[in-house]
């Protein structure tokens, strides 16, 4: 196997991204994805051992704590349906060579839009099921244009204000976190609710179990994240949209030539990932939380989601096994919290290796390189 | 010598525009709220703002380094958990609750040569292996919101540590490592655009080519950079404990956003060391000037109060469009043939 | 004339890239205190042999003497060591820097620590009064408000300032403006009474006779020999560059008899760097007609195509198709209203390198029915047209799932000419189309090109190659400098005329007659 990389003179950063991340067969990848996991994992265990813990024990209960009961399913299911959709919605944004840093702030501003507009609406929709289904596609309407206006404003002012969308996302997503954050303590915050929270939405906004019977766990939420891995697919494959997005991250020379306005679609691109973590915050509020809190305490899925995407290379199918991956380390976080004396930190410090492993995947071609593996990385 | 390298007739316009909007926001602020601008503005509250500036400053001033040279570290923030914790630690081995003042600066001390180390060991994965280096950048800090309250739950049997000592200050106050961080930034500043090795980071970031063909490796100049750049954040994180005199770690830390400011003011400093300082001290203010509404009874959100940094990012960025990134940032440099 | 000692001296040198020979065996003698040209069309071999000198290539054979001793260079840094320059076709200059920054970067002088930057200012200020540059009043400005010929002089002086002997200029005047050109051979000049020893890297046949001593010509990476620039003439040199004289060849033509389907008026395009690179460009298309642009590269050509297909916006100027004016409608608006276009570059823009042939086939073709509808790809439809052109031109491997980089330059292009035509354009503007293509590929292509104006459709090509351009045109425009500077009959015009008009220069009695009886709208500029 050659590391021989096309250095390419003519792209800016996100060409030579965008090339050094996609030009991997799909073996190599799947390599470098099993590779990175078993590393990370590999170092969490020997820091295990180091620090006096069992580290077949604490492994064992990663496992448990993941897979090992209908409940753990249940957990691991319900953090893999966010894991999933907010990670593709960074592989639509890296496919289309836009990097896309601001699921987590997308993925904020639709939640909340989702919740106060059910809150607003409520007040003029009977109660009863009917009303419920009206509040609630409302409500997910409402998330996902706001997540797409949100992710759409960076891709304007990269388009027009030539403004590097890395640096733009990542101050947008502190920007949403803290300004939700206010709006909840304040304006829209539950004078009757110990907690900083908005009101709960009302009762009849509400998913069907159906599966496990876990109350945050719907069946509407899978099928929604398989609905949306499958139809992001299908774009990318099979329309026009899909083609000069695709073809834009590959090549933008090649896509201009082609007819694609390269503004527009910048534009466009940063709107369909805004939109589906929009999506994503909508079925968070719906399934899970049933009210809005400090957003700085809900987890960081929209950051988790790149390295989710990575992990996939960007595949929107590939993303399925890698979100599994990360809900299943959340999951496992859960219960090692409750169950065992090894502090529960560790599972988010091995969520840190993956990541870092899968930035470098140069690092395992050339261990491959060394270690005689060729194509194949173990 | 000319001024214009120091700062651009528009960067100064700049600043005296955001000075400008802050006095006015203070007028008018104290007019509606018949507050008397003596009151906000006491000795206290430049103290705590200089302190409050000076964690800022270090991980800005190293981070505008290694941009300049064409890598994006955006893992500031880790690295300051790293080195606060590394204080934190070090100080708890030393002396247990109660080190003693020499502890604080030895402590200081292993948090800089670990935060150090571990660059170094970043700097390999992202000059040699080419990481991305965004996605390495985020990993080092969910990295180190793992680690480090891990590790603090081992010592301490908890996220965060009992009290330990801060660094006693000087006269008016005045913490010892506020000192040391201006003397830091106008040697920061002198080495940048007056010394060769300032010149080959700038063309670094630039044009690698023409520092290539000059005969400067450009590697060698990224690596040193990457390094300086994680030993300062480390260093600032330390600086923030030392201040603090505990260590906290619970949600995102005692850090707790100031690594990604820290990018913000150098961002608005316009990669000028001097700048980035004069940003960091405006951050702090604006923080420490919550505290001090809070005390004459005026009521405005701290939260909303400190998005203005980000605010003022994005419009920098987007609208007035002189903040000028380096030329070749996030490119792994290759070399011909 | 006196024979100086030769400062430089390549013996034999030979430099392969895979296959190709990018030079073969090439001797080159620079003389102490001369100036040597170095001519050659685009692709002769001129650039890799002056990089294989100054350290940036290893040539595969071959030897290097500087002063007389054989040495060989690592790097760049060791051939400045030596005392050579480079000055690039690329300015290798920092931007936001200074004038002065610049110059010293890599080699600063140091006092105390900081660079001592007064030192240094003495120090260019004395090598500017030498040679009479007028940077010195701008040392503290950055590059980037420095126009180009500026720049350059900033490059001189940073080689001069490294106490560079022999300076190497690759197309120096490439990006200059006229005045600028009398500038920088003013300076030439100077360096060499100074004893300096410069060599001159060119296509343009009457700098190189005004300015060197002795003019070496490369032709497909071999040297054709070295004349002193007294004893030879231009039509001589260009005979040399290209090689023929003959005409071969003849086609049937049948000019100008359809009606206009493209027609160009007063167009202006402004190029990359801001600066204005078709200065009023008038031409017309007639249908069944192949309309050639011979030109030297660089000379607007590429922002011509580009404003014609709809890749640039113009500044100003008609672009009429069939009647209507096109000039601010989209790429994708053109593509539909019937223009092809064969790029000048299939590597980076006719082609995604990484995605098969029937993937490729669908570039430019995502509004088209039956390609997609509604915005919905068909791909059976798309497959079924990648295997046909596949086979009508016989790409090889003849397989649909073969990604693009896999495919030779002339199978890659074959692909592209195929896909294109299969549009069933109105209009094909076609950029260079046998570029780094095999012969056999060459001929193919020109085989459905003259197929494609037989059936009606209207042709406007571009090509460095006089050779395709002759044999193709139904007229020849010369481009030069953002202007059309003649349009010729392929019939009467000779390759050494063609040269001399793509040089700059302008044909002696008779020809221009010629090329009134043409028939060209407003073609000939002044």
């Amino acid at each position: 196997m050659s590391d021989s990389e096309a250095a390419s003179n003519g792209g800016g950063v996100l060409d030579a991204v965008a090339a050094r991340l996609l030009d991997a067969s799909v073996l190599e990848r799947i390599g470098i994805a099993v590779a990175s996991t078993t590393l990370a994992i590999l170092i969490g265990l020997v820091v295990a051992a180091a620090t006096g813990y069992d580290p077949v024990r604490f492994a064992s209960q990663l496992l448990v704590g993941a897979f090992g009961s209908e409940r753990a399913i249940a957990r691991t299911l319900r953090s893999t349906t966010l894991f999933v959709l907010t990670g593709v919605a960074v592989a639509i944004a890296f496919r289309a060579g836009v990097f896309n840093i601001g699921v987590q702030g997308q993925f904020v501003v639709g939640g909340f839009s989702t919740v106060v507009s059910i809150i607003w609406l409520a007040a003029f929709v009977p109660s009863g099921t009917v009303g419920g289904v009206v509040l609630l596609l409302f409500g997910t309407a409402v998330g996902v244009v706001a997540g797409g206006l949100y992710g759409a404003l960076p891709g304007v002012m990269k388009a027009y204000g030539d403004a590097n969308e890395i640096i733009t996302t990542i101050m947008l997503n502190f920007i949403a976190t803290g300004f939700v954050g206010w709006l909840v303590a304040g304006p829209f915050g539950d004078p009757e609710a110990t907690a900083t929270r908005t009101r709960r939405l009302p009762d009849n906004v509400e998913l069907p179990q159906a599966v496990f019977g876990d109350p945050n766990l719907s069946i509407v939420g899978i099928v929604l994240m398989l609905g949306v891995v499958a139809l992001v697919a299908v774009i990318m494959t099979r329309t026009r949209f899909g083609y000069d997005m695709v073809t834009s991250g590959y090549q933008d020379t090649a896509a201009t030539y082609s007819g694609v306005d390269a503004k527009r679609m910048v534009i466009s691109t940063m709107a369909f990932s805004g939109m589906i973590a929009g999506l994503t915050g909508a079925l968070f509020v719906i399934m899970i939380q049933g009210y809005y809190t400090d957003p700085s305490g809900i987890g960081n899925y929209g950051f988790d989601a790149i390295a989710v995407s990575l992990l996939a290379a960007n595949n929107p199918l590939g993303v399925l096994p890698a979100g599994l991956l990360f809900g299943g380390l959340e999951s496992a976080g859960s219960h090692v919290q409750i169950n065992s004396d090894v502090p529960v930190q560790l599972i988010d410090g091995i969520v840190g290796l993956v990541v870092l492993f899968v930035a470098a995947p140069e690092l395992f071609r050339m261990i491959a390189a060394r270690t005689g593996l060729g194509g194949d990385v173990e | 010598m000319s001024v214009t390298d120091v700062l651009t007739v528009a960067r100064l316009r700049l600043v005296g525009i955001t000075i400008g909007v802050l006095a006015v926001l203070g007028a008018v602020l104290s007019g509606i709220f018949d507050v008397d601008l003596s009151r906000l503005i006491t000795r206290g509250f430049v103290t705590r703002s200089l302190e409050m500036a000076t964690p800022i400053t270090l991980a800005a001033v190293g981070g505008l380094y290694a941009e300049k040279s064409g890598v994006f570290n955006i893992g500031l923030e880790g690295f300051m958990i790293v080195g606060a914790f590394t204080t934190a630690g070090t100080m708890f081995a030393l002396g247990g609750t109660s080190p003693t003042q020499g502890d604080v600066w030895v402590a200081i001390l292993v948090a800089v040569v670990v935060s150090t180390l571990l660059t170094a060991a970043f700097a390999v994965l992202l000059i040699r292996y080419k990481a991305d280096q965004i996605v390495a950048g985020l990993a080092v800090w969910f990295v180190g919101l793992g680690f480090a309250p891990f590790a603090a739950a081992l010592v301490w049997g908890s996220r965060s540590s009992p009290g330990l000592t801060s660094i006693d200050r000087l006269a008016f106050g005045q913490s010892p490592l506020v000192f040391l961080t201006v003397v830091l930034v106008g040697v920061a500043w002198v080495v940048l655009f007056r010394t060769r090795y300032g010149y080959w980071v700038q063309a670094a970031g630039e044009n690698p080519e023409a520092l290539d063909t000059a005969g400067v490796d450009v590697d060698r100049v990224r690596y040193a950079t990457v390094i300086f750049s994680g030993a300062m954040a480390g260093f600032g994180g330390a600086v923030l404990l030392a201040h603090a005199g505990n260590f906290v770690g619970t949600g995102s830390t005692m850090v707790d956003g100031r690594g990604w400011i820290a990018i913000v003011a150098y961002l608005f400093g316009n990669y000028n060391p001097v700048g980035a300082a004069a940003a960091a001290l405006l951050f702090g203010a604006l923080d420490m000037l919550n505290v001090q509404f809070q005390t004459v009874g005026i009521e405005i959100s701290a939260r909303l109060v400190n998005l203005l940094p980000y605010v003022a990012v994005l419009v920098v960025l987007t609208v007035y469009g002189k903040t000028r990134i380096p030329a070749v940032v996030g490119e792994p440099y290759e070399t011909e043939e | 004339m006196t024979r100086n000692a030769p400062a430089v001296r390549l013996e034999g040198i030979t430099k392969r890239f895979g296959d190709v020979v990018a030079n073969d065996a090439v001797d080159f003698t620079l003389e102490q205190g001369s100036i040597h040209a170095l001519l050659g069309e685009n692709g002769s071999g001129k650039t890799t042999l002056m990089s294989v000198l100054y350290g940036l290539y290893d040539q595969n054979d071959g030897t290097i003497h500087v002063d007389g001793e054989e040495r060989t260079f690592e790097s760049p840094r060791d051939a400045m060591d030596a005392g050579i320059g480079m000055i690039h076709q690329h300015f290798q200059l920092v931007k936001p820097m200074t004038v002065l920054q610049n110059v010293i970067l890599g080699h600063e002088p140091t006092e105390g620590g900081t660079v001592d930057e007064a030192s240094a200012r003495a120090e260019i200020e004395a090598i500017c009064d030498r040679y009479g540059f007028d940077i010195d009043r701008e040392l503290d400005t950055p590059i980037e408000e420095l126009d180009l010929g500026a720049q350059q002089r900033v490059e001189i002086v940073k080689s001069l300032y490294r106490g560079a002997e022999v300076l190497i200029l690759d197309e120096p005047t490439a990006v200059l403006t006229p005045q600028e050109v009398d500038g920088l051979m003013e300076v030439m000049n100077d360096l060499r009474e100074d004893g300096r020893s410069l060599i001159f890297i060119s296509h343009k046949l009457d700098e190189a006779l005004e300015i060197a001593d002795d003019i070496t010509v490369l032709r497909d990476g071999k040297a054709m020999g070295t004349v002193p620039a007294a004893e030879t003439t231009e039509s001589d040199l260009a005979r040399m560059m290209v090689g023929r004289e003959v005409l071969f060849d003849r086609l049937e033509r049948d000019p100008g008899t359809g009606a206009p389907v493209l027609e160009v008026e007063e167009l202006r395009v402004v190029g990359d760097r801001g600066r204005e690179r078709v200065e009023g460009v008038d031409l017309t298309v007639h249908e069944g007609e192949i309309l050639g642009i011979a030109g030297v590269q660089g000379n607007g050509q590429s922002e011509l195509i580009e404003g014609i297909t709809g890749l640039r916006r113009p500044d100003d100027g008609v672009v009429r198709l069939g009647g209507t004016d096109i000039a601010d409608r989209s790429r994708r608006d053109r593509i539909e209203d019937g223009i092809a276009y064969i790029p000048e570059d299939r590597q980076t823009e006719g082609l995604v390198q990484e995605y098969s042939l029937q993937r490729n086939a669908l570039l430019g073709n995502q509004t088209i029915e039956p390609y997609a509808e509604n915005g919905i790809l068909n791909w059976e439809a798309i497959e079924e047209h990648a295997a046909d052109v596949i086979e009508e031109y016989d790409v090889q491997p003849p397989n649909p799932e073969t990604d693009a980089d896999s495919l030779s330059g002339g199978n890659q292009q074959k692909f592209i000419v195929g896909r294109e035509i299969g549009h069933d354009p109105d209009v094909l503007v076609a950029s260079h189309p046998t570029r780094g293509v095999d012969i056999g590929s060459i001929e193919f292509i020109h085989e459905r090109l003259m197929e494609l104006r037989d059936q009606g459709v209207g042709i406007l090509m571009v090509s460095s190659k006089l050779e395709e351009i002759q044999k193709l045109s139904d007229r020849i425009a010369v481009m030069y400098e953002g202007e059309f500077v003649d349009v010729v009959d392929p019939e009467e015009v000779t390759e050494s005329d063609l040269g001399l008009l793509m040089a700059g220069g302008t044909l002696a009695e008779g020809s221009d007659d010629e090329s009134g009886s043409a028939d060209v709208d407003g073609g000939v500029s002044s």
